[in-house]
């Protein structure tokens, strides 16, 4: 038996540096929907944050990390094992929170874990139920163990199905979407959580909220109608737009005339009219200052269509794809 | 490759049962079953065989519907909940074998659900109709109800998994339940009342769970945003359906293939003379429930005859005369027609005029001289040919049997010792 939080991640004693690598990801779904279009990443240890809009194919391609859906094409590789060739393999180092998380309303907590550790070859009783309180104690759900799934709050549901990804203690762990719906509180506390649990683990995070990753993502990439158009640090991401983020003070009535000028990143309302964020080489209005670029302002440039002004990330020598 | 884990693999399926059965929706319906079959067995006089057939028989319909639709919604329910894309993730998570356990687990709990409903059957019996108790029919009506009630669970289970909707699964169980009700001869094809055709049955729920388990395995590897519903298998569903009902219906009469343990178990306890006649609740042309409780102190004149029997049309017409006859003296007459077919009952009926009870009993005879019936109470009164004329008391006491005809004088000659007694 092994005592209560003294445990390395499995995949860490057994394979040193445990990364996740993607190589010309393609996905077609039956009905010819292409979701992924060739996508090639390597993923540290650390938090790794996935940012796109909905429908741009993070889901997609997190299920196939997960060994849940075929690729058509490309390879991915957990812990240098395939998992096209050896999902059982992948699924001993993988832990996984999907996005619409739920169980049998009528189980408890902590029956629901037993049944999901018993799938998670865990076969002796005392070492699930240590498992089991260990992973409840760490989602702070100890106290409502014997309460059952259905009458959970969406963010205790959340916290649940953080519990049963860290069950088997996995040296990857995949969550999808894990933040949307949750009120700021629970937000900030399942940040706090995540931070916590990276430590040694490769730690990939879906999300179409941006500040999710600003406050706890180290690297991260933008999918953008399943493509990947960045991949990198949040340094990486923001160096190229220092110097290039400016923001204008303007009356109301001048913000459309101000878009067809410059690319918008975000328009606020302030004290004396409004101010617009834009991006640009070099800035010629009267009002317009420089200012620190941010995430949004980055997310915002990245997600725009080819007919945007020419991308900083395109340029030689700026971080790509 | 490594070796399943047994004991793994049980207690896995321990939790699929429990979740199965937790719920008061699992406990409302073996309620609701177990008050019907204890409402089916409790005529007066019914007979532990007599009771659990016709616990059997109303159970069989009433789970089948379930089963159609528990398997149904339960697919729906996996994908509203996500819970598989958990368990899948899971290193000792398969599609295949996830599907397996789920149906074995709903499988057992409607199984759970009839043992529920023989044991509301066997209340009934012991309480009101206070007749000797057998645990061997009741087994037997088991055996009936397992595989009937698998082949419509695999229904349900492979339609849901098909189209990935529970909507189709509740168009299937909406189709057990009205056409078996309305079409007896298409009954006999989907087998709900014997369970004679039991290879096919287990075939029929083999092949589906198989099938059930490869479209599974399939839709959770390809499971994306807009996938699309496997029409051509619904189609194919939908025909072998047809073709199935079809041969059937022209198929004529559909032979007893081997000997039925439950009716065998019925006739050894088959009613002798002065025993007391085993009650029932028949329906009338009206779709009035009516039993021999209904008339109770009267001398009854109790006839068993078939419409294609030509000897019953002449014996139906001297009963009308009979009930007005002997009408004074208490006696009340009752025909109970033993038929495939509730409605060839009715022209007989609207002849007879309302001297007469005409009630109908599910079962079939396959002609003079070579006669076997499967109709339960038929055999449970010892009838070997149609059709046949039971005098009882007002205690409901057989007092004599007679075949073919009404003889007055055998009528008269007994009559006062009904009264007698």
């Amino acid at each position: 038996m092994v005592a209560k939080g003294a445990r390395a991640p499995v995949g860490a004693e057994e394979v040193d540096g445990v990364q996740v690598e993607i190589r010309g990801l393609r996905k077609v779904y039956p009905g010819g929907v292409t979701a992924l279009q060739g996508i090639d990443l390597t993923i540290p240890v650390g938090i790794f944050g996935l940012v796109g809009p909905n429908g741009s194919g993070k889901t997609t391609l997190i299920r196939i990390v997960a060994t849940l859906l075929e690729p058509t094409a490309g390879e991915v590789f957990v812990g240098g094992h395939d998992v096209r060739k050896n999902k059982a393999a992948v699924r001993e180092l993988l832990g996984y929170l999907p996005e619409d998380f739920g169980f049998y309303p009528n189980l408890t907590a902590y029956e629901m874990l037993d049944y999901l550790a018993l799938l998670c070859r865990v076969n002796a009783r005392k070492e699930r139920q240590a498992r089991i309180e260990q992973a409840l104690h760490r989602v702070n759900l100890d106290q409502v163990a014997g309460q059952r799934v259905g009458t959970f709050s969406s963010g205790m549901r959340r916290r649940l199905g953080i519990a049963q990804a860290i069950l088997n203690d996995p040296a990857v762990l995949v969550m999808d979407e894990p933040t949307s719906g949750l009120d700021p509180e629970e937000r900030v506390r399942l940040r706090n959580l995540l931070a916590e649990l990276a430590g040694q683990r490769v730690v990939i995070l879906s999300t179409h909220i941006v500040n999710d990753i600003a406050t706890i993502g180290q690297r991260l990439a933008i999918i953008r109608k399943g493509a990947c158009v960045f991949s990198g640090t949040l340094s990486e991401l923001l160096g190229p737009l220092r110097g290039r983020t400016w923001i204008i003070d303007i009356g109301e009535d001048e913000v459309s005339r101000l878009r067809e000028q410059y690319y918008v990143t975000g328009v606020f309302r302030s004290a004396t009219g409004m101010q617009v964020r834009v991006l640009a080489d070099e800035m010629s209005h009267p009002k317009g200052y420089a200012a620190e670029p941010t995430l949004d302002d980055a997310y915002v440039w990245a997600q725009a269509e080819p007919a945007r002004p020419a991308s900083p990330y395109d340029q030689p020598g700026g971080p790509s794809a | 490759m490594r070796r399943p884990d047994l004991a793994r693999l049980g207690a896995l399926f321990a939790w699929e049962c429990r979740i199965a059965t937790r719920g008061a929706a699992f406990w409302g319906l073996a309620g609701a079953c177990a008050l019907l079959a204890l409402w089916r067995a409790s005529a007066h006089g019914t007979t532990a065989a007599l009771a659990a057939y016709r616990a059997c028989e109303a159970l069989l319909v009433g789970l089948g519907v379930l089963a159609v639709f528990l398997a149904g919604t339960s697919a729906g329910r996996d994908r509203r909940t996500a819970a598989e894309q958990s368990v899948l993730s899971k290193p000792e998570g398969s599609a295949p074998s996830l599907a397996l356990l789920r149906f074995a687990a709903l499988w057992l709990s409607l199984l759970a659900i009839a043992v529920i409903g023989l044991a509301g059957a066997s209340l009934g019996q012991l309480v009101f109709a206070k007749t000797p108790w057998n645990l061997y029919p009741y087994l037997s009506a088991l055996g009936r109800i397992a595989l009937p009630v698998g082949a419509a669970a695999a229904l349900g289970f492979c339609l849901a998994t098909a189209f990935q909707t529970p909507l189709a699964s509740a168009a299937a169980a909406i189709y057990w339940l009205v056409v078996p009700l309305s079409r007896p001869h298409i009954a006999m094809a989907l087998d709900l009342t014997p369970s004679q055709h039991w290879p096919a049955a287990a075939l029929l729920m083999v092949f589906l769970v198989a099938l059930t388990c490869v479209l599974y395995a399939r839709a959770v590897r390809d499971r994306g945003p807009r996938s699309r519903r496997p029409a051509w298998v619904a189609a194919a569903l939908l025909v072998a359906f047809g073709v199935s009902a079809y041969r059937v219906a022209v198929s004529g009469e559909d032979l007893l293939t081997g000997p039925d343990p439950i009716l065998s178990a019925i006739q050894s306890e088959s009613v002798e003379a002065d025993e007391r006649a085993p009650g029932f609740w028949l329906r009338d042309a009206q779709n009035r429930f009516v039993g021999l409780d209904d008339f109770a102190g009267h001398p009854i004149l109790l006839v068993f005859w078939g419409p294609a029997v030509t000897s019953s049309a002449l014996l139906l017409s001297d009963l009308e005369q009979v009930a007005e006859e002997f009408a004074p003296s208490g006696l009340r007459c009752i025909a109970v027609c033993v038929d495939r077919d509730p409605a060839a009952m009715r022209p007989f009926a609207r002849e007879v005029g309302p001297q007469v009870t005409v009630l109908w009993d599910r079962g079939r005879h396959f002609g003079q001289g070579t006669y076997a019936a499967d109709s339960p109470l038929a055999v449970a009164y010892g009838v070997t040919d149609l059709p046949t004329v039971y005098l009882l008391d007002a205690n409901r006491h057989v007092v004599g049997q007679t075949f073919g005809q009404l003889d007055r004088e055998w009528l008269t000659s007994r009559l006062p010792r009904t009264a007698e007694r």
